[in-house]
């Protein structure tokens, strides 16, 4: 038997009231179904204004839903008990300037009925983990971006989640901290807990996730695993190859050359596949791989949201 | 109310307390107010037979005045720069009920203003010492209705600050204040405006707390007693209209949106 959902949304719709004068309502969100199952990376995506935000606010009870059903760890959503297991970093956190990173996680812990012997263990632990304990009695307000990401990491992590909601978490990150956050992702999915995150930083979000859903206008576009949004292209084949230079090659068959230092990156044609790697065995080139060509999410990206109204990139969330 | 909730409220409160404490701007209005008291000394000075008088009359305008500022200025920036800055939106997401943080915030304020009234009042009290006299009983339940005064300044503010922006919510709670002190004129207002309709008159005049209540500056500097069931009174009065105010701030609250 299937486990139930960690998370499970239904219908979920929020209008924003919008005008000062003559008030009107802009939908947000429309009727999102989602579902997002026990020990996966569940990656939320869409372009900016799509409602990803809206939709993890909505989740944790900072925006009211005009409609709409969610029960979280299997518990309805009025039910509090849920909060005690779930953690949530938002979108860009502002933290309190005045305090320090021991003390807000020591307030946050306070808040989960945490004891000062736990408060004081995790705090340390979690700074260490991200490697903020040099700077655990340094104001927040002499933070850099980065280093409040780090920290509003740290405190939606502080309560061990079973499901942890993360609201862009890689953005304005440097590589270094992208990396740190993407560790913690995947270590909070060894550990057998849920993650749950927004991006459009789509690397990420292909490296990372077990299913994705992406959202467009509000609407729920598509969900599944990646393997599934992203179909192979069956048609056309991918070479890697070395050795020559592909510019010189003269074979119709073959749709894009693209240089990789010393190698090239060829798209062809499956029924010509044969005759390609024989032209580039020919010019005195030699093949290190072949593979079906499969979608990228930024292909899925341009290819599906590219004609939307909004463009893919545009609005605000 | 079980004890996760009240060791929640009491977190709020003391990080509400810890904040306040860190802001430099209190500091100097308190410097201010005792700077004030202090300037009680000189004007003794120069009167006959009024000294004690007008160290009272200045110490205790001090404190009403700059506490009056003090409940405002944290009233309505603490809530509102909450908002603003989004800074409860991590917290709202825990096992922390709207509530829960709204009341947390007042008791946070409550205690910072218990804490700023009494740093003034000792600076009265040791400015009498100086000058050989000492503080009576009249005196300490004046001061006791000025902070229930500011408890209620800033429960009025944190009410404006959970439906408008943080300027208006300035704005609107110190029209209320100084409409608050002269109540008598609302009531009178037919007398200067015929036509007000006498309904409107009414739910003016019991809408808006009287703060003329609170005052009992004249009698302590006169030194004279001020009856413990005059104090009972004010207490009731300010607990209904403190009441009142965190009632419809947390009602406003609980059903907004954190965009």
């Amino acid at each position: 038997m299937e486990a139930p959902p960690v998370l499970k949304a239904v219908g979920l719709s929020k209008s924003y009231k919008v005008g000062h004068i003559r008030r009107r309502l802009r939908p947000a969100l429309q009727g999102l179904d989602l579902e997002v199952r026990r020990g996966e990376i569940f990656g939320y995506l869409g372009p900016n204004g799509s409602g990803k935000t809206t939709t993890l606010k909505l989740l944790m009870g900072l925006l009211r839903a005009d409609a709409g059903e969610v029960q979280v760890l299997g518990r309805p959503w009025l039910d509090p008990a849920w909060r005690y297991q779930v953690g949530y970093l938002p979108e860009n956190p502002y933290l309190y300037d005045y305090l320090t990173p021991r003390e807000y996680l020591d307030y946050v812990g306070r808040l989960f009925g945490l004891s000062s012997r736990e408060r004081a263990e995790r705090g340390r632990a979690l700074l260490e983990r991200l490697g903020l304990s040099h700077v655990a009695a340094v104001p927040l307000r002499r933070f850099s971006k980065g280093m409040l990401q780090r920290v509003g990491l740290a405190q939606a992590l502080v309560n061990d989640p079973e499901l942890l909601i993360l609201d862009e978490p890689m953005s304005g990150l440097d590589p270094v901290g992208r990396r740190l956050v993407r560790d913690l992702i995947l270590e909070q999915k060894a550990a057998g807990k849920t993650v749950l995150f927004s991006t459009h930083i789509l690397p990420d979000a292909e490296a990372l996730c077990d299913r994705v859903a992406v959202l467009r206008g509000g609407r729920l576009l598509d969900a599944g695993p990646l393997s599934q949004i992203l179909k192979l292209d069956v048609s056309h084949m991918e070479l890697l190859a070395a050795g020559l230079d592909a510019a010189r090659l003269e074979d119709p068959a073959i749709r894009v050359r693209q240089a990789l230092g010393e190698r090239w990156r060829l798209e062809v044609e499956e029924r010509s596949l044969g005759a390609v790697v024989r032209a580039v065995e020919a010019a005195g080139g030699r093949i290190l791989a072949v593979q079906p060509i499969r979608q990228s999410l930024e292909d899925y990206f341009f290819k599906e949201l590219g004609g939307g109204s909004a463009g893919p990139w545009g609005g605000a969330d | 109310m079980g004890r996760g909730r009240l060791s929640r409220i009491l977190a709020v409160a003391a990080n509400t307390f810890r904040e306040t404490v860190r802001e430099r701007v209190l500091y100097n209005l308190v410097f201010f107010a005792l700077l004030m008291t202090l300037s009680g000394l000189l004007l003794a000075q120069l009167s006959i037979r009024q000294d004690e008088k007008i160290i009272k009359d200045l110490g205790l305008a001090a404190m009403d005045l700059f506490g009056s500022m003090i409940a405002l200025f944290i009233g309505v920036s603490l809530v509102s720069k909450e908002i603003e800055r989004r800074s409860l939106h991590p917290l709202l997401a825990k096992p922390l009920g709207r509530d829960e943080f709204f009341l947390g915030k007042f008791f946070g304020l409550a205690f910072t203003l218990f804490v700023n009234t009494s740093a003034m009042a000792a600076g009265l009290f040791l400015t009498l010492l100086a000058t050989g006299r000492s503080a009576n009983l009249g005196l300490v339940g004046a001061i006791y209705t000025i902070f229930l005064s500011l408890l209620l300044v800033v429960a009025l503010a944190m009410l404006l600050s959970s439906v408008t922006s943080p300027a208006l919510s300035a704005i609107g709670t110190l029209g209320l204040v100084i409409v608050g002190r002269f109540s008598d004129v609302i009531r009178n207002m037919r007398e200067v405006v015929p036509g007000a309709p006498d309904w409107l008159v009414k739910i003016l005049y019991y809408a808006i707390p009287n703060f003329r209540n609170f005052d009992f500056k004249e009698q302590a500097a006169y030194g004279d007693p001020i009856p413990l069931s005059a104090l009972g009174q004010v207490t009731l009065y300010a607990a209904f209209y403190v009441g009142l105010a965190l009632a419809a701030g947390l009602a406003s609250f609980r059903s907004r949106d954190f965009e």
